[in-house]
């Protein structure tokens, strides 16, 4: 029953997939105008005074273990996807590629090595990904890459 | 880094030594376990319930590993398209063409871009329904109103399987009565708790949904909110005849018989009625070597042969419908032209 | 009595079996009770309806149960449920009262738990009827309700609502999905994205995305510094009593009701039913400004709620075949592969089986009680595990759970890294992201109902209109959004006494 009024809206169910999405739009545009006019002044002349920079100092990032992590969790997905495909549906790419992974992000992580803590490093890298493949893959037959 | 490149690659030949051993020990072209794709996202609907039947009967038969992923029609295609290594199979229904029919974004045609399978059973539920108060008695009734001008509002879920049915009758009233098929429209909606809803909320005149989902709701008494009535099924006589006796729930062959074709008619184009009967069939990736289609279809036949899933598939209410990938493909491609007609005809 | 047959010593090892399986997928983070009753399915196969249905009901309640461990030791939420527990949750843990935390949580998952299935059991039918009276309209105004916590949750208000409104876009990309009732088509993405993007972002990649890998990266750029989890010391703070409990009733009540009230509302997802809850504890509470900050009370209110979820999402399933939510959507695949239809008739044709679920479900909470309060002292020493030996191995799981989500995507695994960045550097530019996964996981429902209620209706005034029930909703709505106003400027009125908190 289609109804008249200012409150009346019709929707071409083939354009349907457009009409929330283009509220949303507008109501996000108008909240980033409205922050922008609320913190945006005291944010330039933050940066005018040299408060706020763009980037922090170098000095409060770990460059090499922010970056690594990112490096090891890209590598570590291509990988296990990439070793996965000559052993199909054994969730074998995946137990193959965990273990360099854990092991690399481990010392990667870990301050103040010593060969105690290698070993640590080297059983706990070797034995999770294991029994989690054992559990998953083999016992609950979940697919795996 | 290089003791451990070099320990990886130990791991890994050690690994492919042990596969590549014991496919040779059982003589298959396919080496590793089997991954069954479905098209449907529901590991409580009839594709998934289906697939597992047959997925079990498969893995007795070839003594490997054979696992169901509810992954959805876009992301089991895209698997199939990758991989053609025969481990990962797809299985669906007659929405995979019918997607593509209807031009359903993710759908492409399957016979030019997969290898069909063989077919393996239906589900003959498919289903019209209207409130137990509705002054509409059967599928004529509806298509009279439609011929008198008044407008029938029908819930589906547009795209597919749920759609077929409201374009064949959309397709009939055109026939009959040129120009009345504008009073028959679509309530487009979701899954059949949507349909059913709309039907309770009075939004709906008539809903798709399956003998399995709605027997329960049209044994309720008629003042109860929630009753529904039959009007049609879509599936074909011979298809129903094969059912077991006792039908579904409370309602036996017999009863179900009544909304099939010719009693419960809805015609194609004139002469004869429209069917649709929901078949599940395999999909294959295109270049998956020929070798490994014919052994699917070998150990599919052998199993139907022994005669022991089908007990199983009709306990499920499903009927049996096994024919072998060539037979399947020319059946399947006669039938999706069919459609491909009456959808045209009602755009 | 014919039911009493059923209940053999394997009924009950069943459900014991599956109660600690259940905890274990729940505590993983990425693994959710979804996936554990999901995988274990196929091994009903060999068990008749009955015992399969009590392992698959001890894998319901145990999975959504464990979703607090890690919540509360580890900020990372194990279920999209237990996302509000972390909000008081971990700070407990901060302050050394992990052990307290994961105590209280289980004792009002307890009480969640067995408020629900007694609603269930007395209720069912006549509840199912009353649900069938939410059309999309009146859902639409539910998750509008459940949307207003966005306001009470957020720290600096506009950027609240904006990370809020920009998780709702989020969650719009890819498909408008069929299935719910859209029309397919593709929106918010370019072509080269769309073999990828179409069914959208995954709810459980993008949560564990945002939770546990942007604190990693966040943790990776300080270097790890710490080598246990925050220094914590174990019995720093308060111990357990069940005094945490006084002048807590009414929230529990409370909180279990809503658990079991959203649960029962098909289409309504589970997550929206502890939001809800914790929204409406922070609403009440005699001093909402504690909230978030270590409060037990809202840990209360969210845990209470999300184990009410578990008979509330019974109700649907049992008296009209329609799940309550997703774990229940594949609770469905147990009865049909046993050839058994649900329907409104199923509990008068099935009574044995029905009482026989009703024993499984009260057991498994018992059980799920009994270990989880036990073993909890050896649980909380996860959080004495090195950072480098933790860390690496939460990310190794959290690949698990997204690819086996959905049964086996690599794209959710990169929607992992992808949500993860997002989370890392949007903390940076000041975006809240308890608001932003709460848009995220309401938005589809919020866009299908608004869209789908127009296309029915035509006219905006239906949401007003439509039923006695809408116009009760309004003034729920009207009242939470004046409580997190007052709140705001209470907070406000304090800050300029005493001098902001930081």
């Amino acid at each position: 029953m289609p109804s008249t009024g200012f409150l009346s809206v019709r929707i071409d169910f083939s354009q349907s997939h457009l009409f929330f999405p283009t509220i949303i739009h507008w109501i996000l545009l108008v909240l980033a105008i409205a922050i922008a006019l609320v913190y945006g002044p005291g944010l330039i002349r933050e940066f005018r005074e040299g408060k706020r920079r763009l980037l922090p100092k170098g000095s409060d990032v770990d460059v090499l273990r922010l970056g690594g992590t990112l490096i090891l969790t890209v590598a570590y997905f291509v990988s296990m996807d990439w070793v996965g495909q000559f052993f199909p549906n054994r969730g074998l790419g995946f137990l193959i590629m965990s273990v360099p992974f854990m092991f690399g992000l481990s010392l990667l992580y870990v301050h103040g090595l010593t060969w105690r803590r290698f070993a640590v490093i080297g059983l706990s890298s070797t034995i999770s990904p294991t029994v989690a493949w054992y559990t998953l893959a083999q016992l609950f037959h979940i697919t795996l890459p | 880094m290089n003791i451990m490149k070099s320990g990886l690659l130990a791991a890994l030949v050690a690994t492919a030594g042990i596969a590549s051993s014991q496919a040779l020990a059982e003589d298959m072209p396919i080496g590793g376990n089997v991954r069954i794709v479905i098209g449907s996202k529901s590991t409580g609907g009839d594709t998934y319930q289906n697939t597992s039947i047959v997925a079990k009967a498969l893995a007795e038969k070839l003594d490997i590993n054979v696992k169901v992923d509810a992954v959805g029609a876009s992301a089991a295609f895209k698997a199939i398209d990758r991989l053609s290594d025969g481990n990962t199979i797809m299985v669906f229904h007659d929405q995979s063409y019918l997607g593509f029919l209807y031009g359903r974004k993710g759908y492409s045609n399957p016979f030019a871009d997969y290898t069909v399978g063989p077919t393996v059973a239906i589900n003959p539920g498919n289903a019209y329904l209207v409130p137990k108060s509705s002054p509409y008695q059967t599928i004529e009734d509806i298509i009279q109103a439609c011929a008198d001008g008044k407008r029938i509002r029908v819930a589906i879920q547009p795209g597919g399987v749920s759609e077929i049915g409201f374009s064949a009758l959309k397709n009939a009233i055109k026939i009959r009565y040129p120009g009345k098929e504008a009073n028959l429209v679509a309530v487009n909606t979701g899954s059949q708790a949507d349909k059913n809803q709309l039907l309770f909320d009075g939004q709906a005149d008539l809903i798709n949904g399956s003998v399995q989902a709605n027997e329960q709701y049209t044994r309720l008494p008629a003042d109860d909110q929630k009753a529904m009535r039959f009007v049609w099924l879509t599936a074909r006589k011979q298809t129903i005849e094969q059912a077991n006796p006792e039908g579904m729930g409370e309602t036996s062959r017999e009863d179900l018989l009544k909304y099939v074709s010719p009693n419960a008619s809805v015609t194609q184009d004139g002469s004869k009625d429209f069917t649709f009967d929901k078949e599940f069939f395999f999909l294959y990736n295109k270049d998956m070597s020929p070798e490994i289609v014919a052994f699917y279809d070998k150990a599919l036949g052998e199993i139907f042969a022994e005669g022991k899933i089908q007990e199983t598939q009709k306990k499920s209410f499903f009927i049996p419908n096994f024919k072998p990938s060539s037979e399947a493909q020319a059946y399947l491609k006669d039938k999706m032209d069919q459609y491909k007609v009456i959808i045209e005809s009602i755009r | 009595m014919e039911f009493l047959s059923a209940l053999t010593p394997l009924f009950f090892g069943l459900v014991g079996f599956g109660v600690v399986v259940g905890i274990i997928f729940g505590a993983i983070p990425g693994m959710t009770a979804t996936m554990a009753v999901a995988v274990c399915l196929p091994m009903t196969y060999g068990l008749d309806l009955t015992n399969g249905l009590a392992l698959l009901l001890g894998l319901y309640v145990g999975g959504i149960s464990g979703g607090l461990v890690p919540a509360i030791l580890l900020n990372i939420p194990g279920t999209p449920s237990s996302i509000t527990t972390t909000f008081d949750g971990y700070p407990m843990t901060q302050k050394g009262e992990g052990e307290r935390a994961l105590k209280t949580g289980i004792a009002s998952s307890l009480f969640g738990g067995l408020l629900s299935a007694l609603v269930l059991f007395l209720f069912a039918p006549t509840l199912a009827d009353f649900a069938i009276k939410f059309s999309y309209i009146e859902k639409f105004l539910i998750i509008l309700f459940a949307l207003t916590v966005i306001a009470s949750l957020s720290k600096r208000l506009l950027l609240g609502i904006f990370s809020g409104v920009l998780g709702v876009w989020l969650s719009l990309i890819g498909a408008y999905d069929v299935s719910v009732g859209g029309n397919g088509e593709y929106r918010l993405m370019f072509g080269f994205m769309e073999p990828y993007l179409e069914s959208g972002f995954s709810l459980l990649p993008v949560l564990i995305g945002l939770f546990g890998l942007a604190t990693i990266f966040q943790e990776a750029e300080a270097g790890i510094r710490e080598e246990v989890a925050g220094d914590l010391k174990l019995e720093a703070g308060k111990p357990f009593s069940f005094a945490v409990f006084r002048g807590q009733i009414v929230n529990l009540f409370r909180s279990s009701a809503i658990g079991t009230f959203v649960g029962m509302l098909p289409g309504v997802g589970g997550s929206a039913a502890s939001v809800l809850s914790y929204t409406q504890q922070k609403n009440f509470s005699k001093d909402p400004s504690k909230l978030g900050k270590g409060a037990p009370e809202g840990v209360i209110a969210s845990e209470s709620a999300n184990n009410g979820l578990t008979g509330g999402a019974l109700i649907p399933l049992l008296s009209l075949g329609i799940p309550g939510d997703s774990t229940t959507a594949v609770l469905i695949g147990a009865f049909t592969l046993q050839g058994i239809q649900l329907g409104p008739l199923f509990i008068g044709e099935n009574l044995a089986t029905w009482d026989t679920m009703m024993v499984a479900l009260v057991f498994a909470n018992l059980v799920m009680f009994a270990v989880m309060f036990f073993a909890i002292r050896h649980i909380v020493k996860v959080i004495t595990i090195p950072k480098y030996l933790l860390y690496p191995g939460i990310i190794m799981m959290c690949v698990v759970g997204a690819y086996a989500i959905n049964y086996g995507i690599m794209f959710d695994v990169w929607t992992l890294l992808l949500f993860g960045i997002l989370g890392y550097l949007g903390q940076k530019v000041g975006l809240e992201i308890a608001p932003l996964i709460i848009g995220f996981i309401l938005g589809q429902q919020a866009e299908v109902y608004f869209v789908k209620s127009l296309e029915s209706f035509g006219t905006l005034s239906i949401f007003f209109t439509k039923s006695p029930i809408a116009m009760f909703l309004w003034v729920l709505i009207g009242i939470s959004v004046a409580y997190s106003i007052f709140g705001l400027i209470k907070a406000r009125q304090r800050d300029r006494d005493h001098g902001p908190d930081q």
